[in-house]
C-alpha cells in the first residue's frame, strides 16, 4: 500500500446545493498520486459534485478537502493557484466549448496561466497532438462531432499540464476505438505521473483500468479499495447493490465449475482470453500471469 | 450557417485576415467616393469576381447570401424613387422625379459596392479571424467577448433548437396549427431556461480553466501575411484609383 501523502484528502466533505438537494453527505476519501482512480455510482450519486469540489467550483459546506497536504484555500488567489494545477474536464463538451475555433479554445486556458505566446502555442499544438486532432485545429468547434468535442475538451485541460485531471464521464458517448485511444493517452498521462480520477458508470472499465475505485451512494463516499482487492471483497460489494465486473463474475464461475486459473483474478476479457490459453496448454505452467495481465497495475 | 461554412471552405482560408479587411476597407471607401453611378456599379463588379474568382465562393451560394440585403436595398431603392405629392385639397399623389430616380440610382450603386465590399470579407473570412483582426485593431475587450459569446451561444442556441424541435415533431407536436402553436411556445420557453443554464455552466468552465479576468484567446498563424496585406494593399490603390475616377 503506497503510504505516501495523498493529493487530494476529503475528511467528511458535505455539500447542498443552493437550490435544496443534498449533493454531498460526510463524505471522506483519499487520492494517492499518480495513480489512476475511478469514481463510481449511478446517476445523482454526487460523482460530478464531487469532482467541481476538487477543482474548487463548489465549496464544502461542512468539512474541509486537504490539498497537497494544506487545507484547500478558497481564496481568489488559492483557487488559481488550486486550477493551474487540477485541471476538470466536463461531462459534456457543450458544457465546456466557448470559442467558435479549436484552436482558439485550446490555447484559453495556458494563456490564462499567464504563459508567454510562444509556449502557449507549443503546449496547443502538444495538447491537440495528443488527443489526435492536429488536423482540426482551425475548424470551427460545431462543425465537430460529439467525439471530437470531447478530445477538444480534454485538450483544453492537457495544454494547461495539471497534476491531477478530474474527468467527468469522459467515456460516455464515445465509439469504441475513442475509448482505446482516450484510455491510453489517460495511462501514458500516469506513467508522467499525473493522477487521474475519472467519474464512470462502467464497472467492467473501471476494474480494467484503475488502480483504486471508490464508490459512491446517494452523495456518500461508501467505499475505496484497490482494484485488484475487488474479488476478495466481491460479497461485500454485492452487498451494497453493486454489480461486479463481468470478467469476475466469469472467472469466479469458472472456477466453480473446477476449472482452476492460475495467478491473480484477470482484469479484463483480454486478459482471461490469454489466461484460458495458457491453462489450455499442459506443457505451460507458470507460476505467475503473463505481463499483459497486469499491464494496468 | 451559409455565410459560416463558406468563411471557414473558401480558397482564402488561409489569406491574412488583416489583407481581406484592407480589400473590403478599399471596397467601401471606393463604394463611398465613386465619382458616378456607372464607378459605383464597377467597382462592385470588381469586388463580386474577386470574391468568386479569387476565392473560389460558388455563385449560388454568393447570391444566397446577398438575397435579403438586395431585397432591402431594392425596397430602399423604389421607396427613395417614388416622392407623395399633396396640393392642398384631393388624395396625394406619387411623383417619379427624374432627380429622384437619379439620386436613388446613385445610391443604390453605391450601396451596392458596399454590400458586395462586406459580403467578400464575411464569405472568406470566419468571425473568430475577423474578432483576432479587431482585437488587433484595439477594438475594446468588452465587445470582443460579447461578439465571442453570442457568436458560441448562437450555435448553441440553434444546435438546442433544432433536437428539441425534432424530437416535438417525433412525437406529432406539430400535426394541426394548434399544436404547432403550443410546441413552439414550449420550445421557446425551454430553449431561454436552457440557454441561461448553459450560460451559467460555461462560467463555471471558465473558471475551472483559471478563467475570469477576460477571454482571451490565441489567434491563428498566417504565415504568409506581409504578402497578403501588401497586395491586398496594391488591389486596394488600383480599385481606388479606378473608382475614384482618377483614371
Amino acid at each position: 500500500m503506497n503510504t505516501a501523502k495523498p493529493v487530494f484528502e476529503l475528511q467528511g466533505v458535505a455539500y447542498r446545493y443552493p437550490d435544496g438537494p443534498q449533493g454531498l453527505h460526510d463524505c471522506s476519501l483519499r487520492l494517492e498520486r499518480g495513480r489512476r482512480h475511478a469514481l463510481l455510482g449511478a446517476n445523482g450519486a454526487g460523482k460530478t459534485t464531487l469532482l467541481q469540489q476538487l477543482n474548487g467550483l463548489l465549496r464544502p459546506s461542512a468539512g474541509q478537502i486537504v490539498f497537497d497536504g494544506q487545507p484547500l484555500d478558497a481564496s481568489r488567489a488559492g483557487l488559481r493557484a488550486l486550477r493551474q494545477r487540477v485541471g476538470l474536464v466536463f461531462q459534456n463538451p457543450e458544457h465546456q466549448l466557448f470559442s467558435a475555433q479549436v484552436f482558439e479554445d485550446v490555447s484559453y486556458g495556458p494563456l490564462n496561466l499567464g504563459l508567454d505566446e510562444a509556449t502557449v502555442r507549443e503546449r496547443v499544438r502538444a495538447a491537440l497532438a495528443d488527443v489526435g486532432l492536429s488536423a482540426h485545429a482551425l475548424a470551427p468547434v460545431h462543425q465537430l462531432s460529439f467525439g471530437q468535442k470531447k478530445r477538444v475538451c480534454l485538450a483544453g485541460v492537457l495544454a494547461m499540464q495539471p497534476e491531477v485531471l478530474l474527468l467527468d464521464e469522459p467515456m460516455a458517448g464515445l465509439d469504441a476505438p475513442m475509448q482505446q485511444a482516450l484510455t491510453a493517452l489517460l495511462d501514458a498521462l500516469v506513467a508522467r505521473g499525473v493522477t487521474v480520477l475519472l467519474s464512470t458508470h462502467d464497472i467492467d472499465f473501471a476494474y480494467a483500468w484503475a488502480d483504486h475505485l471508490h464508490l459512491m451512494q446517494a452523495g456518500r463516499c461508501t467505499a475505496s479499495l484497490p482494484a485488484t482487492d475487488l474479488p476478495s471483497q466481491a460479497s461485500a460489494w454485492r452487498q451494497a447493490g453493486q454489480p461486479l465486473p463481468r470478467v469476475l463474475e466469469l472467472h469466479q464461475a469458472l472456477q466453480q465449475q473446477g476449472l482452476g486459473l492460475p495467478g491473480e483474478p484477470p482484469r479484463s476479457h483480454e486478459a482471461l482470453l490469454a489466461l484460458l490459453a495458457l491453462s489450455a496448454r499442459p506443457q505451460a505452467t507458470p507460476s505467475t500471469p503473463p505481463a499483459r495481465m497486469n499491464c494496468h497495475d | 450557417m451559409l455565410i459560416e461554412h463558406w468563411a471557414y471552405a473558401n480558397r482564402w482560408r488561409g489569406v491574412s485576415p488583416a489583407a481581406k479587411g484592407l480589400w473590403a476597407l478599399a471596397g467601401l471607401a471606393a463604394a463611398q467616393g465613386a465619382a458616378t453611378s456607372g464607378r459605383a456599379l464597377g467597382s462592385a463588379a470588381a469586388l463580386v469576381a474577386v470574391c468568386l474568382l479569387g476565392a473560389g465562393v460558388p455563385w449560388r451560394a454568393y447570391l444566397r447570401a446577398a438575397w435579403a440585403p438586395l431585397g432591402f436595398l431594392a425596397l430602399s431603392a423604389a421607396s427613395m424613387s417614388v416622392s407623395l405629392r399633396w396640393a392642398g385639397q384631393g388624395l396625394p399623389t406619387f411623383q417619379f422625379t427624374p432627380e429622384a430616380q437619379a439620386l436613388a440610382g446613385h445610391t443604390s450603386a453605391r450601396a451596392l459596392a458596399s454590400l458586395a465590399a462586406l459580403l467578400g470579407l464575411v464569405l472568406t473570412t470566419p468571425l473568430p479571424d475577423l474578432m483576432a483582426l479587431l482585437r488587433r485593431l484595439r477594438v475594446p475587450d468588452l465587445l470582443l467577448e460579447l461578439m465571442v459569446l453570442c457568436h458560441r451561444l448562437l450555435f448553441v442556441a440553434l444546435a438546442l433548437f433544432h433536437e428539441a424541435s425534432r424530437a416535438q415533431r417525433a412525437r406529432l407536436g406539430y400535426a394541426s396549427r394548434a399544436q404547432a402553436v403550443r410546441s413552439i411556445a414550449l420550445l421557446l420557453g425551454h430553449q431561454a431556461v436552457q440557454l441561461w443554464q448553459r450560460a451559467r455552466v460555461l462560467q463555471a468552465s471558465a473558471e475551472a480553466r483559471c478563467g475570469g479576468a477576460g477571454l482571451r484567446f490565441l489567434p491563428p498563424v498566417y504565415p504568409h501575411a506581409r504578402r497578403d496585406v501588401g497586395l491586398a494593399a496594391l488591389a486596394s490603390l488600383g480599385l481606388l484609383w479606378c473608382t475614384w475616377g482618377l483614371a
